[in-house]
């Protein structure tokens, strides 16, 4: 076991888990410094499009940092250096010529701590829209009731669409912010936890949300919740200190783990959460 | 739970210092306010209070002598009193030892007359004004007419109110300071809207694009030294930089026969002000910067906005509290600075006032008044001490009010801004 352990740098996925499949995502030989403190380390990931794929693995193995790489988030940081090879859409997100805002329209957030803006819930949603040069006041009402929808949120904030989203509760705005993402229609969405502080109905609404996004975008989406990647990944990829250590479809990884960390991971995850 | 508890009791404990501290602070400073409000003040009032009149009668140097006259000052051992001025303003004053004072009586009958000069005459019963040389004082002389000793106390409140609103309103005699009053508010107004815009750039700059870079140091270091920098010397920089060249240049390019830019004036005051607060608002506003949270720009810029459009639609608004705290500090350096005004614009008398209804309104190039310099001129004027010392600390007591005013105004907007940047903290 702890050979295959060593050299799982290029195998990390059987070799046709995505023969034929159009990639959304795709990381190669990515490494992650914070001030000289490596958070990743030769990150190899492929994200296939119109697929949900889950990001697992233990607190603080790099799952963040790597989502971040791929909207390029990781610049705003001081002392991040990044290296390796990251495609989006087919495109180098880090070659010089990439239009960032372009980039991150394209490729949506939703983090792990909801950041809904100190603005009216409307305006929280709206934000992308105005950005992406939308004028129309009732385009933008459909556009920011569809995604609230969406969402799950409409019922409860819709006679309180001015009221500043600060009001919310962490669980609605944790939905606010799936909204503000959802509004602007990016190809890629990122989520970081999206659903850690929502009741079991919110959640399993969230996940039916996130099955009905399989149409149209291509989702990577951290979880902590074992049964909840079950449920809605197509595909599970298992992080393990700043380390990609197997990626597989979901099925298999949770049923026919290849390696042992990620067995003792899932199923220490499984006991823990059961009981 | 117990735990808990203590921890918090701990925690209270040791904050106790700081907290005491801060309170006695605050409430030292509170009391130095009101300390300094109540001596201009009571110093003020004496420029508008009633002067009772007596009729007096003492050993002067050739034999005894009487006098009906308004008692400014008295003592123990002196009365300062002031006769008729039939002449001129402040030249009648006298100083009358008790022990050669053989009688003084406070007449019910007595009137004192205040002329449009300024002058005071005091009369008894209803006899006309006549001067010592027989002249008659032309009604349209005199702008008030008041029974000094029968004044009761509603009266005497009503006639000083009224007093120091002439003063104020610029109907008192020689114009009062209302054109000073303008000025001064007129010119903190025009130095926010200059000063905002380039410090919040200024700090914008140095906070987001700028990093640690060799400009930003050097920028950063300057902005600490400048803050230093005694006011004169940027009176004197303005006057150079403003006046001499850039007005002076602007004269020859327009061509104007008088000069009109190359002389000080609001405009080139309001700059140099505004540079002179420059630092103190560059220094605040990245203060607040630094406390937008991480998360919100992230959020912004996740979203596909550009850094420009982050900082407008999120990081600005979120930090508006700290954008008025610079402004507050900025109006409190600025509206009581005075030197650097004497050289680029402001003046003892200026024929007309800086905003009046005339197009353009507000007229940048016009010399302007200040209160500071009012008090300045009314402290040193030497004419008449008693009432100019007096109209002096009104005038300071004016400045004063202005710049509590102006503050205040800002601070309960910041306030209210604060209460929704709170919320942030959810
Ligand atoms: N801004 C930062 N500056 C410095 N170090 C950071 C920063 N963000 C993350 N790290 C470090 O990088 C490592 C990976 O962090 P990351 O947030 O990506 O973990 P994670 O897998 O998302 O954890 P969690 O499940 O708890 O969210 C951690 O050791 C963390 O301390
Ligand atoms: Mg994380």
């Amino acid at each position: 076991m702890s050979t295959r352990d060593e050299d799982i740098g290029a195998s990390v996925m059987p070799p046709d888990l995505l023969a034929g499949r159009d990639l959304a995502l795709e990381a190669r030989a990515l490494c992650l410094e914070y001030s000289e403190r490596r958070a990743l380390d030769a990150v190899n990931l492929q994200v296939p499009r119109r697929q949900v794929t889950a990001l697992i693995g233990p607190s603080g193995c790099g799952k963040s940092s790597l989502l971040r790489c791929f909207n390029r988030l990781n610049d705003e940081i001081a002392g991040c250096r990044v290296s390796g090879e990251v495609r989006v859409l087919g495109l180098d997100a880090y070659a010089p010529a990439t239009a960032l805002p372009e980039l991150r329209r394209r490729v949506g957030m939703v983090f792990q701590k909801p950041n809904p803006f100190p603005q009216s819930v409307a305006d929280n949603v709206a934000f992308g829209l105005r950005l992406a040069g939308l004028r129309s006041r009732l385009e933008i009402d459909d556009r920011v009731e569809a995604a609230l929808r969406a969402a799950g949120l409409w019922d409860e904030v819709r006679d309180r669409l001015d009221d500043s989203a600060l009001r919310l509760s962490a669980g609605q705005q944790q939905r606010l912010v799936i909204a503000r993402a959802l509004a602007v229609e990016p190809e890629v969405l990122l989520m970081d936890e999206p659903a850690s502080m929502l009741d079991p109905i919110s959640t399993l609404r969230f996940e039916e949300l996130v099955v009905a996004l399989r149409e149209r975008y291509s989702v990577l989406l951290v979880t902590h919740n074992m049964q909840q990647a079950a449920r809605v990944a197509d595909y599970t990829a298992f992080m393990q200190g700043g380390r990609l250590l197997e990626f597989d479809a979901t099925d298999r990884i949770f049923t026919n783990p290849r390696l042992r960390g990620t067995e003792d991971y899932i199923t220490g995850r499984m006991r823990e959460t059961r009981g | 739970m117990g735990r808990t508890v203590q921890y918090h009791r701990a925690a209270l404990r040791r904050h106790d210092p700081g907290l005491w501290l801060a309170a006695g602070l605050v409430g030292l400073s509170l009391l130095a306010l009101a300390a300094i409000l109540s001596v201009l003040a009571q110093q003020a009032l004496q420029a508008f209070a009633p002067t009772p009149v007596a009729q007096l009668r003492w050993r002067g140097d050739g034999g005894e002598q009487q006098l009906l006259a308004a008692v400014v000052t008295q003592d123990a051992h002196a009365l300062v009193v002031r006769g008729s001025e039939w002449q001129r303003r402040g030249a009648e004053y006298r100083r009358i030892a008790r022990a050669d004072l053989r009688q003084i009586d406070w007449p019910a009958d007595a009137r004192s007359l205040r002329l449009r000069d300024g002058r005071e005459i005091y009369l008894r019963g209803d006899s006309a004004a006549q001067a010592p040389d027989g002249s008659r004082l032309a009604a349209a002389e005199i702008v008030e007419d008041v029974a000094s000793n029968r004044l009761g106390r509603t009266e005497a409140t009503g006639l000083m109110l009224r007093r120091a609103w002439d003063f104020v309103s610029g109907a008192a005699q020689g114009g009062g300071v209302f054109p000073a009053l303008v000025g001064t508010v007129v010119l903190v107004l025009l130095m926010s809207v200059l000063v905002m815009p380039l410090g919040v750039l200024l700090a914008l700059w140095l906070h987001e694009y700028a990093g640690s870079g060799r400009g930003a140091r050097i920028l950063r270091a300057a902005m600490a030294n400048l803050a230093g920098v005694p006011a004169v010397i940027y009176g004197l920089f303005g006057l150079v930089l403003f006046v001499n060249d850039i007005g002076g240049g602007l004269d020859a390019l327009l061509q104007s026969a008088t000069p009109r830019w190359g002389g000080g004036g609001l405009l080139w005051s309001a700059l140099t002000l505004a540079l002179l607060t420059l630092p103190v608002v560059v220094i605040a506003t990245e203060e607040g910067l630094a406390r937008v949270p991480a998360s919100l720009r992230h959020g912004a810029l996740a979203l596909g906005a550009t850094r420009a459009e982050m900082l407008w639609r999120v990081v600005l608004p979120v930090a508006r509290p700290a954008l008025l705290t610079a402004l507050i500090l900025a109006v409190a350096r600025a509206a009581g600075e005075v030197a650097p005004l004497m050289l680029v614009g402001a003046v003892k008398y200026a024929p007309a006032l800086p905003l009046d209804g005339e197009f353009p309104y507000l007229h940048l190039s016009r010399q302007f008044m200040h209160l500071g310099q009012s008090v300045y001129d009314l402290a040193l004027a030497g004419g008449d001490v008693p009432r100019d010392m007096a109209q002096a600390h009104a005038a300071a007591l004016l400045l004063l009010v202005v710049v509590v005013g102006l503050n205040a105004a800002a601070i309960v907007a910041r306030n209210r801004l604060r209460e929704r940047a709170r919320e942030l903290a959810v």
